[in-house]
C-alpha cells in the first residue's frame, strides 16, 4: 500500500489500512473496503473487534502437552480425563486440530507440530515441535501415535522422518488412510491415490 | 496473428506455495519453456480434478491456459509419479535438493532440454537407489556442463599448461582447475587430489548408469560432495537450503540428540 492510494485519506484512517494491508489475502482495495466497514461499525462492534486481537496476543500461549495454542496450559482436550490417554495424534497446525475434532470420530489427544519440514524453505526438524512430541512418546501409557499430517510430500516426509526418529519399538505407528474423497470422481483421481485406495479397499 | 490462447507444455513439478483460498502457485520446469510458475485454480480442494496431480516430483502433461500476469493451469495428466523415491525418506529429501537447483539455475522463457533430461534420468536412476550419493555427483557436475559453466578438468586456467596426473587446486571462481606454479588470489581456492580429479573427469565421460556404480572411500567421497556443492553454491549465488537437511539425514542420531 503506497501513500499515493490511501492520499486524502484521515491519518487514522491510513494507518488501519495499512495494516490491515498487511493480512495474508489482503489486499490494498479489500484493506480499504474493511476499514470502512469497521469504522461504519456500532462502537460497541469495533471495539469488541479491537479488543478480541489484543486479547489473542496477551493470553494466547502454547499448551505444555500439545503445543497446541490456548488460552490457559494444559489445554482443555489434554486436561480432560475423559480423553484416551494411550493415542496422540499427530497434526501439522491448530486448525487440523478444529477439523478432527469437527468429526468427533477420535477421543485421543493431540500433538501440533507447527509446519512440516520443508527442506527447499530451509525448515528442518529443529523448526518443529518434535522434541516435544519424541519427549511425550517416552511416556508408557502412550502405545499408538497416529500421524495425521498432510498427504502431501512434505507432510509425508515429516510422518517418516518421526516414525525413523521415534524412539520406541513398542509403539504402534499408524496414520490415516489414503483414498478417494467423498464427491470426488475416479476419472480425476491420480494414480498415487487410486493405488491407495485399491490397497485399502474394504467389504461392503 | 494473436498468440494461442492455451498450449501443452512436459513439465516436473519443482514446488508450490498456497495462493489465497483454495489455490496453489505451482513452480514447474518444461521442457519447451524452461521454469514456469502457473496458478492451480482451487487446487487445494479435496475434489479439485488437480488434486494429486501436482506433487514436486512429479512429470506430467499439462494444458495451461495464458493468464493476464501468469499462466492457468486447466489440465493435468500423469506421466510419471516416481511414487518409490516419494515413498522414501532419503528419496524425497534428494529429490528435493534436486528440485531446488533446477529451480534456481532454470530460467523462465528459456528453455534447456538437456536440463530437463537431467533431473529425469537422475530421479529415475536415484529411484532405483535411493541410498547412493553418486546421483548427486553427477547431477551437479552435469547441472553446471548443461548451464554453461563446466569446470576445466584437463588444462590449469591460469597458464593453460596440460594438467600432470598430480594432486592440484581448484576455485569455482576462476574457472575449474590450477596447477601448482600457479597463485592467483582467490578466496575461494582449495586442494584437489589426483584422485578427487580422476572421478570428476569419470562424471565427465561417463553416463548417468555407469557413473552411479561408482563407489567411494569416505574420504573421497566427502571430499567430491564438498567440491561440488560449494561450487553449484558459488554459481547460484545463494547456500541451497535443503543440503542441510541432506546433511541431517545422512549424519542422523537424531534420539541421542534428544536424550
Amino acid at each position: 500500500m503506497t501513500q499515493e492510494n490511501i492520499s486524502g485519506a484521515a491519518p487514522s484512517l491510513a494507518r488501519l489500512v495499512q495494516e490491515l494491508n498487511r493480512l495474508p489475502g489482503i489486499g490494498p482495495k479489500s484493506a480499504q473496503r474493511l476499514a470502512y466497514y469497521i469504522i461504519r461499525l456500532p462502537d460497541d462492534e469495533a471495539y469488541a473487534l479491537a479488543d478480541a486481537v489484543t486479547s489473542v496476543k496477551q493470553n494466547i500461549v502454547f499448551c505444555e502437552e500439545c503445543q497446541n495454542l490456548t488460552d490457559a496450559s494444559p489445554c482443555q482436550v489434554c486436561s480432560d480425563p475423559r480423553r484416551d490417554q494411550t493415542i496422540i495424534c499427530v497434526v501439522e497446525d491448530p486448525l487440523d486440530v478444529l477439523a478432527m475434532e469437527r468429526t468427533r470420530s477420535f477421543r485421543g489427544l493431540y500433538h501440533v507440530l507447527h509446519g512440516v519440514i520443508s527442506p527447499i524453505n530451509g525448515i528442518g526438524p529443529d523448526q518443529l515441535r518434535l522434541k516435544e512430541l519424541f519427549s511425550r512418546l517416552d511416556r508408557p501409557e502412550v502405545t499408538e501415535m497416529v500421524v495425521a499430517t498432510n498427504p502431501t510430500l512434505e507432510g509425508e516426509a515429516t510422518a517418516m522422518y518421526i516414525r525413523r526418529h521415534q524412539g520406541r519399538t513398542d509403539l504402534r505407528v499408524t496414520h490415516l488412510a489414503r483414498g478417494l474423497p467423498v464427491g470426488g470422481s475416479l476419472e480425476y483421481t491420480d494414480e498415487t491415490t487410486l493405488t491407495r485406495a485399491f490397497q485399502g479397499r474394504q467389504e461392503i | 496473428m494473436a498468440p494461442p490462447r492455451t498450449y501443452r507444455c512436459e513439465s516436473i513439478i519443482l514446488s508450490y506455495t498456497p495462493l489465497d483460498e483454495a489455490d496453489l502457485l505451482v513452480t514447474m520446469y518444461t521442457r519447451d519453456r524452461g521454469k514456469v510458475r502457473a496458478i492451480g485454480k482451487g487446487a487445494r480442494r479435496a475434489t479439485s480434478k488437480l488434486m494429486g496431480h501436482l506433487e514436486p516430483l512429479t512429470v506430467v502433461q499439462m494444458s495451461m491456459a495464458n493468464g493476464r500476469s501468469m499462466d492457468i493451469i486447466s489440465q493435468v495428466e500423469v506421466l510419471q509419479s516416481f511414487s518409490e523415491l516419494k515413498g522414501d525418506l532419503d528419496g524425497i529429501s534428494k529429490g528435493l535438493y534436486l528440485a531446488e537447483l533446477v529451480d534456481g539455475f532454470g530460467a523462465e522463457d528459456s528453455p534447456n532440454p538437456n536440463l530437463y533430461q537431467l533431473m529425469i534420468d537422475t530421479l529415475t536412476v536415484l529411484q532405483a537407489d535411493t541410498e547412493s550419493d553418486m546421483p548427486l555427483r553427477f547431477f551437479e557436475f552435469h547441472l553446471l556442463q548443461v548451464s554453461g559453466l563446466m569446470p576445466e578438468l584437463y588444462h590449469c586456467v591460469e597458464c593453460r599448461i596440460e594438467l600432470e596426473p598430480d594432486a592440484h587446486r581448484f576455485s569455482p571462481n576462476v574457472g575449474g582447475t590450477l596447477c601448482l606454479e600457479c597463485n592467483p588470489e582467490d578466496a575461494h581456492l582449495r586442494p584437489l587430489s589426483l584422485r578427487a580429479l580422476k572421478v570428476l573427469r569419470l562424471l565427465d565421460r561417463s553416463g548417468i548408469a555407469a557413473a552411479s556404480k561408482l563407489t567411494m572411500d569416505d574420504s573421497l567421497a566427502s571430499e567430491l560432495k564438498s567440491l561440488l556443492s560449494t561450487t553449484v553454491s558459488y554459481w547460484l549465488g545463494k547456500e541451497i537450503r535443503s543440503n542441510s537437511f541432506l546433511e541431517r539425514l545422512h549424519n542422523d542420531s537424531l534420539p541421542e540428540v534428544y536424550n
